[in-house]
Parts: C-alpha cells; structure tokens; sequence
C-alpha cells in the first residue's frame, strides 16, 4: 500500500470531478469518526495492487501493521489501474458518487432492468433529468424511488435530449449494481 | 282678393293675385266717394298690421306631414316636461317676464340651456356609452322642442318677429347676434348639432353636407361646444360608416361615363372619406392638448372599435397605442380596453390589426426602455393562438414531400395505361374545382387558413419578443446594481414594472414557444429568482433587485413551463426547490393577499410526482413553523400543504412522533436542511 503520487491523483481527480464537480473537497475533507481517537480524521486515498481505495486516516494508520502480499482490501475501493494504465471507477464507488453527485438521472420502473443488464439508457426511459447537462458529463443514475442504480456518461445535453426520438441513447452505462452478481469475479 | 287665414288649416289658400306696386294702383271715382261717405267704418284699415299679412301670405301650406309633425313633437314635449318637473328648477324663471316694451316674454329658453349646462357637467363625469346616447336623446329631445316652439306658440310674438325678420333683411341680423345673449348661442348651436345629426341619420346620402357643418361647429371656442361637437359627430359616423373599406376611384375610372347612381354614390362616398379624415386629422391634434384629452381619446378609441376594417384604421392604431401608458388612468382604461376588445373580436378585422397592435406595442416597450405601466402588456393575455401553429408547418412539409414521391412515381406508372381522353377529362375537372375555388376565395372575407397562420406567427414572435426583452432588461438592470452603489432612480412605475406580466404571459403562452429556447428561459428564470437582496452597503435600499413576491413568481412561472413541456422532458427542478426553501424565510406576511405564495406553494409542492422523503419532510417542518407567523390566508395554504404532502409520503409521518428529541426523523432533517441550504 502506498498513497498516490502527483500523476495519479489528479487523474483519479479528473475522474471524480466529472462526477462530483465541486464537491470534491466534501470527500477530501469529509470528517471520520472511526478509531478510537478523539479527534477526527480524514479521509484519504491509497494504492494497492492496481486499486484505489478511500480509506480514513486511521484505518490507514492500523493498516500498515499488515504485509503488502496479506493485504486484499481496505475501506472502499472506488476503481482500479488498467493493464494500458488508464483508471476507471468501479461500481463499488457508487455510494460516493450519488451522495455527492452534480447530474442525476431518473429512470422509469420500465427500464430500470434494462439498465441493470447492463443497457444503455434511452430517452423512453428517463423519468427525470437534471438541467444543465453537457455531453460528455458524468452522470449517476437513480430509480425514481432515490436509489442509486449505476452512473454513466451523458451522450447529450439537456436541452437536446427534449428532441430527441424515444429510441436515443441518452446516457451511455459505465456501471450499474447487477455487476455484483454478473462479474463477481472480477470486483 | 282672397286671404287665407291661419285657423283654415286643411283647405290650402288660392293663389294670390300677382303683385301690384302701390304707386299702379289705380282707384276709381266710386271708390273714393264711398270711402270718403264712410270714414268711421274704414278706420280699421289704418290698424291693419301690415307685416303680420305679409308674414301669414309668405308661410308655405301646412300639409299633412306637418301637421304630423307637430303633434308628435307635442308629445314628446309633454313627456320631456313630465320628466322636466323631476329636474329643479327655480320657480322664478316658470313664470313670463313682462319687458319695458310691455311685451311678454317666456323664459324657455333659460329653462333648457339650464337643463342642458346640468346635463352636460354631469355626462362628463359618466361613463362613456352613457354620454353619447344621453346626448343623443338629449338633442334630439331639444331639436323636437325647438321645432315645436317655432311655429306653435303665439305668444312667443316678439322673438318670432326677430327670427322671421332676419330672414329677408341681412343688416338686421347683426344687431340681432348682439342682443342674443351667450347662453343663447350655446343654445343655438347645440339644436344645429342636434339637427344636422338627425338630418345625416335620416338620410345620409342626400345630407353629407351637413357633416363638413358639424365639423364646421366643432371648430369653435367654447370647449364645452367642441367637446360636444366631437362626441356628436363621433354617433354620426358610428351609424353612418359602411360595413367596406372605401376606396376612391383611380383617374381612368374618373374618366369613364357612369350613370347617376354610381355618381352619387362615388360623391357621398368621397365626401364622407374626406371628413373622416379632417375629423381624425383633428382629433389626433387636439388629443395633444390636455383640455380635450379624455374626450379624443374617447374618440378614438370608440372609433377604432367599431369600424376596425375601415380607412385610416392604421393612424387610429398607432394614436390609441401612444396612450398606452399614459399617466392619466382614465385614458389608459379606455385604450386598453380597446386593444383588449380588438383582439378578441378578430373577425372584424380580419386579424392584421393583431399584428400591427401587437408590433407596435413591442416597439415601445423598446423605445421606453421597459419603463411603462403593467397594463400595457397585460392586453397580451387577451390574445388567442391557434393550437397547432407549429406542429402544422412540419406536418405540412412532410406531405407534400410524401404526396410529392407518390405522385411522382403514380405518373410514371401509369402513363403507359392511361387513357388520352381520360386524362384530358381529370384536367378539365382539376380546373374547374380550382376556378370554383378561386371564386370562393375572392368573395369571402375571412383569411385562409395559411395567411391567418402567418399571421399568428408573426403575432407569437412579438410577443414574445417582448416578454425576452423585459427579462433581459430585468436581468441589465440587476447585473449593473450589483457593481455600481449608487442608486439609480426607478422610473415613474416602479423598477420593474413590467415583469410580473411578462411571467403571467410566459407562462400562458409557453405551450407555443420552441423547444430551442426553453432552456435559455430556465436559465433566465433561475438566475432571476435566486438574486438576493443582500448588498454589501446596507444602509442603501438597492431598489433595483427583485423583491420576494417577484422571485415567487419566477419560481412559479418555471414550474408552469416545465409541467405544459412534459411531453418533451422531465427536468428536475431542484435549484426552484432551494430558492423556495429559501424564500420562505425571508416572506414577510402582509405584502400582497399571499395568492403568489399560495400557487407556489399549490404547483411546486402538492402537485409534484417526485417523492423525495428529505426534501419533503424539510419543508413540512419549515412550513409548520411558518404557520404560526404568517397571517391568516398564508398559514392556511401552508397547512394545506403541510397535510397534503403528510398524507402522500408515508415516511413523514414518522415526524408527527411525540419522541422528545424529534424521534427516528431528527436526524434526516438535519441532514435534509444541509442539503437543501447546498448549493
């Protein structure tokens, strides 16, 4: 386990930020009141064989009591270094993001299992949208019933998604919860 | 020698022996015998009152129609005097005034110009229907009584004798004006009025003259005879103008040979467009003087509202819409209920008029700046779309392209089968229908369906190129308060006086506004409503930013918009949530009768779909506080909104817990709070 050098914070930043916008510095400085100490910690990101884990202060502190190769994982992972090097959020940061997500969509009871298959959204499925979306924006998706289902990656803005035929593809999926049960074996 | 007295009515007299100078008149020598024998028996003739004779030989055989007339005009006297008795007046003046001459003198005449000075005060403070058909009444009451007093009273002698002397001897008629008091010329010229009115409602075509004499009159200085001149004249026109647009003859047509009838016609035609145009000429003048203001106003716009297809109706359109926003309230009432009534009696005018209004009020809410009174653009509501204007374009193309390949195709087809003959035949009947239909179109008035279209659309971009003006200006005037803290003056209405309209339009018309530009509107919208108030001078009353019940409406008018736009997308409207999370603590009760707070509280929180527990139980919980300092119809629609939303979320019932502490909700709410006070 080591924390992240200069180059891989800000990518893992540049990734947060399509999310999350300015309310990056929430998650940096989100207070944490595990461990036995007085005082609270920060939050604070880690690298261990090729994931990016958001760990609090003092679960890094006990943490290093163990050997790297005993080491499987340690307060949430939110996404991984592939082989070519390039980083991608996991579904497992979907807890973060939605809780402090910019754009959010609503998808219809309809579609929502379509989304969970791993499909992308169309515009016959959207219940809401928020205002203000850029192509290429960051989206997190939620079932009209506040639950988070996934997040992906707007493939048009607001105000062209009010024209569009009902067959578009509206937000193009990069993760969603069924992965849990279809790729368990590589989370 | 036959003479005819007056008692003989139904018999007409003889002719009378043609007239013979004095100086011919030869008498014979019996004659002069006889008279000299019996001179106290001819003594009558040195009493004989010569000018009375005359007087009697000169008047024209009463007929039938006369007598007639004189009845009814008795009639009428008498029940015009049943109603006088109703009306004051100083017993004094009932009775006859014996003159130094020791001739008696009935004073009438006082008695009416009394009546009518009380009249007319009284009618220009009315109403404004009232006073034309009181005044005609009115006059023609007085023209009746003025008729009557001619020639039936006998003992009105000495007036008589001034009035028939002056006919044949003009030297007299000067010294006659002087002796007329100036009450009596009021009178007078009031009865010509009332006379030449009836005369032209009788019969226009042969009368048209007497207009240009109306006019004539109504050149004068007393004001109160001008007025009355004006508003006489405007009920001759109303009646008089034809249901066509007049248009003059061109020189070729001049030229040609044309019988009588189209000559008279053509003259009546072409005297009464001149007229038209000296009145309209006038009145626009003396609408600039503040004397006559109200009264040419009142013109005008009776004018432009009963005959909107005539003449001229361009030059009435742009005076009534200079008045617009005047400061005088009476004139701006009165201009626009007229703009009002214009658009929604379209049929009259056959819709130009909407456009050119509606163009010509754009452009002065351009040249003022956005500084005129709500009014002027509140007329916009009155106006009516037709539904499918947008929708019709595109489906419009889309077949003609389609009908364009069928045909096309078809043809090829089928031009190896067909037939010559039977070709030829579908021709001819293709043509005939299209004649039929040319026809039909030249006699009726209405627009087709395409240029009523046009039209509208027309109509749609002004209008709505003025609501985006005066939210841009809205917006200006914002920006620059924020940087400058000097406070500049608002104008004479306030500093934003056209916005509240402009949102009530918007949110109106939005179903007919282009997907394009509803996200430029929300932008607008949500910067508008979420400018605060906080300068960082606080002794300075920044005038310019928006004042709570306006943001309200902001708030309101993006959800109006959003809810009429689901077909096209479901936007999530969480930044109008926080601003009215917001508002609700800065709302001081008492300001306008809550009806703003109550609709937004209606659209935003009761008839929402989205559920969202933290939200809704925020603004329980706010609007339960609220409750017991907002004055009697503010609570009650926040305690409507409170049940509603308890009974539609099941989870917030959970606050109604009587836990000290606030339960198992207490800390959502602290949460939600956070949440809602984010951005």
């Amino acid at each position: 386990m080591r924390p992240l050098d200069e180059n891989e914070t800000t990518v893992v930043f540049e990734k947060l930020f399509k999310f999350i916008g300015n309310n990056l510095k929430n998650l940096v400085e989100n207070p944490s009141h595990e461990g036995p100490d007085p005082e609270s910690g920060r939050y604070c990101f880690r690298l261990q064989k090729n994931r990016v884990y958001y760990v609090s202060e003092s679960l890094v502190k006990r943490a290093t009591n163990i050997a790297r190769k005993n080491l499987v994982s340690l307060g949430t992972c939110i996404g991984k270094y592939t082989h070519a090097g390039s980083f991608h959020l996991t579904i497992m940061s979907l807890n973060l993001l939605a809780a402090n997500a910019k754009h959010k969509v609503w998808l219809k009871p309809t579609s929502e299992m379509s989304f969970l298959y791993g499909n992308h959204v169309l515009k016959g499925g959207l219940g809401r949208i928020t205002d203000s979306i850029v192509p290429g924006d960051g989206v997190v998706v939620f079932s009209m019933t506040d639950v988070p289902l996934g997040f992906g990656i707007a493939a048009k803005s607001t105000q062209d998604c009010r024209k569009l035929d009902p067959n578009n593809i509206v937000v193009l999926h990069q993760a969603d919860i069924g992965e849990y049960l279809r790729d368990e074996d590589e989370l | 020698m036959g003479k005819s007295r007056r008692k003989q009515k139904t018999i007409p007299p003889p002719q009378l022996p043609p007239d013979v100078p004095e100086e011919d008149i030869e008498f014979s020598d019996e004659d002069l015998k006889f008279v000299e024998e019996n001179t106290d028996y001819a003594r009558f003739v040195t009493r004989i009152d010569t000018g009375a004779i005359n007087r009697q030989c000169s008047l024209k055989p009463k007929t039938v129609e006369d007598k007639y007339q004189e009845e009814r005009s008795k009639k009428k006297a008498q029940q015009e005097g049943k109603g006088n008795n109703e009306i004051q007046v100083d017993p004094v003046d009932v009775l006859p005034v014996k003159t130094l001459d020791g001739k008696l003198h009935y004073r009438t005449v006082l008695k009416t110009s009394k009546l009518a000075d009380g009249d007319t005060e009284e009618l220009e403070k009315d109403a404004f229907e009232d006073e034309n058909t009181l005044n005609k009444s009115q006059r023609r009451a007085k023209a009746k009584k003025s008729k009557k007093e001619a020639k039936k009273q006998e003992k009105e002698f000495p007036e008589e004798i001034v009035q028939e002397e002056e006919t044949p001897q003009a030297a007299v008629l000067a010294e006659v004006k002087e002796e007329l008091s100036a009450e009596e010329t009021f009178e007078n010229k009031k009865n010509k009025l009332a006379e030449l009115g009836m005369q032209l409602l009788s019969d226009p075509e042969a009368n048209i003259k007497s207009l240009k004499e109306m006019l004539e009159i109504s050149k004068d200085e007393n004001t109160k005879i001008v007025k009355l001149g004006l508003l006489s004249v405007l009920a001759v026109f109303k009646d008089i103008i034809p249901g066509y647009r007049i248009r003059l003859p061109t020189e070729k047509e001049l030229e040609m040979k044309v019988s009588k009838e189209v000559k008279k016609t053509r003259f009546y035609e072409s005297t009464l467009l001149k007229a038209y145009k000296a009145y309209l000429q006038k009145l626009v003048v003396l609408e600039k003087q503040s004397v006559y203001n109200q009264v040419a106003t009142r013109c005008l716009c009776t004018l432009l509202d009963a005959v909107p297809h005539f003449n001229y109706r361009d030059n009435l359109l742009i005076s009534v819409v200079r008045n617009i926003s005047s400061p005088d309230e009476v004139v701006r009432r009165l201009c626009c209920s007229t703009i009002r009534s214009l658009f929604s009696n379209e049929g009259k005018h056959g819709g130009e008029l909407t456009v050119q209004a509606v163009r010509l009020i754009a452009d002065q809410v351009k040249s003022q700046n956005c500084q005129l009174h709500p009014n002027s653009i509140e007329v916009f509501m009155s106006i009516r779309f037709d539904e499918d204007i947008g929708k019709r374009d595109r489906e419009d193309e889309n077949k003609k392209y389609r009908k364009n390949n069928k045909r096309n195709k078809q043809e090829e087809q089928n031009q190896v089968q067909e037939n010559e003959r039977k070709k030829s035949k579908r021709e001819m009947m293709s043509k005939i229908r299209d004649e039929v239909a040319a026809d039909y179109k030249g006699v009726t008035y209405e627009p087709d369906a395409m240029e009523r279209r046009k039209m509208q659309i027309e109509t749609l971009s002004a209008v709505f190129e003025t609501y985006f003006r005066i939210l841009r200006n809205t917006m200006y005037s914002i920006g620059e308060s924020t940087e400058a803290d000097t406070a500049t003056n608002p104008g004479a209405f306030g500093s934003h006086p056209l916005l509240a309209p402009c949102l009530d339009g918007l949110a109106k018309f939005t179903q007919q506004l282009d997907l394009d530009y509803i996200g430029d509107l929300m932008n607008y919208l949500k910067k508008l409503a979420s400018s605060s108030s906080v300068s960082n001078n606080s002794k300075q009353k920044n005038s310019k930013l928006l004042t709570v019940s306006e943001r309200l409406r902001c708030c309101l008018v993006a959800f109006k918009v959003m809810r009429s736009n689901l077909n096209a997308l479901n936007v999530d409207l969480q930044d109008f949530f926080v601003q009215l999370y917001n508002l609700l603590l800065e709302y001081r009760p008492g300001r306008d009768s809550g009806e703003v707070l109550a609709e937004s509280l209606k659209i935003m929180l009761c008839d929402d779909r989205h559920q969202d527990m933290q939200k809704t139980a925020a603004f329980v919980k706010r609007l339960a506080t609220f409750a017991l300092c907002f004055g009697c119809a503010e609570s009650m629609s926040a305690l409507v909104t409170v049940k509603n939303l308890l009974q539609r979320n099941v989870k917030c019932r959970n606050l109604l817990e009587n836990d000290a502490g606030g339960g198992s909700v207490s800390g959502s709410i602290a949460v939600s709070d956070k949440y809602l006070l984010m951005i």
